[in-house]
């Protein structure tokens, strides 16, 4: 198992993919992070929840950790590197495993990476904008925990629901479309039910929400938590049966 | 009494929806051999070397490598090395590290990575990406993949496909070496000049039925060649 693990860990390191996955993700977090410190006015960033609207954005690192988690087994398929990869390990759960857990730990590595560059960009934005930042420290381990435990999460969604849809294009316009307008109406229209969605519950964990606005109905820390990883362990468990059980073309 | 079979598929069946892919099929490979797998496009050639390999499930029958489903073998690549398309590589990899993620699975030392480029000449571009290699190098980098355990049965799927004539005479005495070593080798090919050279058993499948299967010199005693042959046996089936 250690063996599929550090192949898995290995395949991550020799493709381009994650370097313009975080490269990206960065770069998206820095824009979004500058826009807001200087879009919003002195009055929307004089309090705490004001000033979420900046340091929020590190939330992107969710949707990065659960595109480089689909992508780590549904570019498998697309180049056909599942053959090779189940005939060296064919009890194939194994394999999914392994990139649970890979894509697990490059998760976190993301969401503290997208939390740390929201909270220095946001806060030297604003400092240069001479306002004085609301945030406690609570709110800091918050976002960098809470961030990084979702981005994780995130990635061990992408890994089973690669496993499941299999096709690069629809998994990874499939993950944007959900969490990007899916969850963002249903949160918006109906929250009671929409707080408890997969991306809400992992937005509730750093405190902010994918489009980096806080709002009200999102569960405490801890139920989000539960939920979060309720999810995640359903989508592993349905990307690893699907993978042991159908025909590898 | 034959030693127990290095491979055998017993009343194999796979159907898919409708269409039957795999129709009872049965054989045996004998250790030592080098075996060509032929038949018409569509005939089932590639489905059979994957239901032999647990990729896909069969309907009915059982196909066992050394006595045991593939699934079941304990570390695999170590007895069987397989090449089922010629491009299965991410692109964006280097031919070198492609090897090594195989190897680190398999648990093997990476010092094999570099004695299995050797084997197959590989080395110049071994560290250079993916996209940019022929389809004959592509081929040779699936072998190395499948020599990588040093394994007792290499299953090549159309392995000569992309190759040049040197290639394909390296191919060719590399076959009969495996061979000579008393390993054993199962090829699907279109190549039939090719397969006459290289081959000493001829298993023929037609729209999923084994229609032949007999040592090269008894199909092609008599005077006929292989090609009248296949053509024969593929022919009368069809109509």
């Amino acid at each position: 198992m250690i063996a599929v693990f550090r192949s898995e860990l290995l395949k991550q390191r020799t493709t381009r993919t994650t370097l313009a996955l975080l490269v990206t993700m960065i770069a998206l977090v820095v824009f979004a992070a500058v826009l807001h410190s200087f879009a919003l006015t002195t009055g929307d960033l004089a309090t705490r929840d004001g000033q979420m609207k900046v340091f929020g954005w590190g939330e992107i690192g969710g949707l990065f950790a659960g595109l480089l988690g689909a992508i780590s087994i549904t570019a498998e398929i697309r180049h056909g590197t599942v053959r090779p990869t189940f005939l060296v390990t064919p009890r194939r759960w194994r394999v999914i495993v392994a990139k649970l857990g890979v894509g697990a730990l490059a998760g976190l590595a993301f969401g503290l990476i997208a939390e740390a560059v929201a909270i220095g960009v946001g806060s030297s934005a604003l400092s240069a904008r001479g306002i004085s930042l609301q945030l406690g420290s609570h709110d800091y381990a918050q976002l960098l925990v809470g961030g990084a435990v979702a981005a994780g999460l995130w990635a061990a969604i992408g890994v089973g629901v690669g496993a499941l849809v299999r096709n690069q294009v629809a998994t990874t316009v499939g993950l944007f479309v959900w969490l990007l307008f899916v969850e963002a109406l249903l949160l918006g229209q109906v929250p009671d039910a929409g707080r408890f969605l997969p991306g809400a519950a992992a937005s509730a964990l750093g405190g902010a929400t994918i489009t980096g606005q806080v709002r009200p109905p999102l569960l405490a820390p801890m139920i989000a938590l539960l939920i979060a990883v309720a999810y995640a362990a359903a989508a592993a468990v349905v990307g690893s049966v699907a993978t042991v059980r159908r025909d590898v073309a | 009494m034959d030693k127990q079979p290095v491979a055998e598929v017993r009343a194999l069946s796979k159907r898919f929806g409708e269409v039957v892919a795999v129709d009872s099929a049965s054989f045996a490979l004998q250790a030592g051999t080098v075996t060509g797998f032929l038949g018409p496009n569509g005939a089932g050639k590639t489905t059979t070397l994957r239901l032999l390999l647990g990729l896909i499930e069969p309907t009915a029958g059982e196909a066992l490598i050394f006595g045991r489903r593939y699934r079941d073998l304990d570390r695999p690549s170590r007895k069987v090395g397989a090449v089922l398309e010629s491009g299965d590589f991410h692109p964006g990899r280097k031919g070198r590290d492609h090897l090594r993620t195989l190897a680190l699975a398999a648990e093997l030392p990476e010092s094999r990575v570099d004695e299995v480029l050797e084997l197959v000449e590989l080395n110049g571009a071994a560290r250079r990406r993916v996209s940019g290699y022929s389809l004959g190098m592509r081929q040779r980098l699936g072998l190395a993949g499948a020599l990588l355990g040093d394994p007792d049965l290499l299953v090549l799927d159309e392995p000569a496909n992309g190759l040049d004539p040197e290639g394909m005479h390296w191919l060719r005495g590399f076959l009969r070496g495996f061979a000579a070593q008393g390993r054993t080798v199962l090829i699907s090919s279109h190549v039939l000049a090719e397969v006459a050279q290289t081959v000493d058993q001829v298993i023929v499948i037609n729209r999923g039925r084994i229609v032949a299967n007999d040592p090269l010199t008894e199909i092609t005693d008599n005077g006929r060649t292989l090609e009248n042959a296949y053509l024969e046996l593929t022919a009368s089936e069809a109509s």
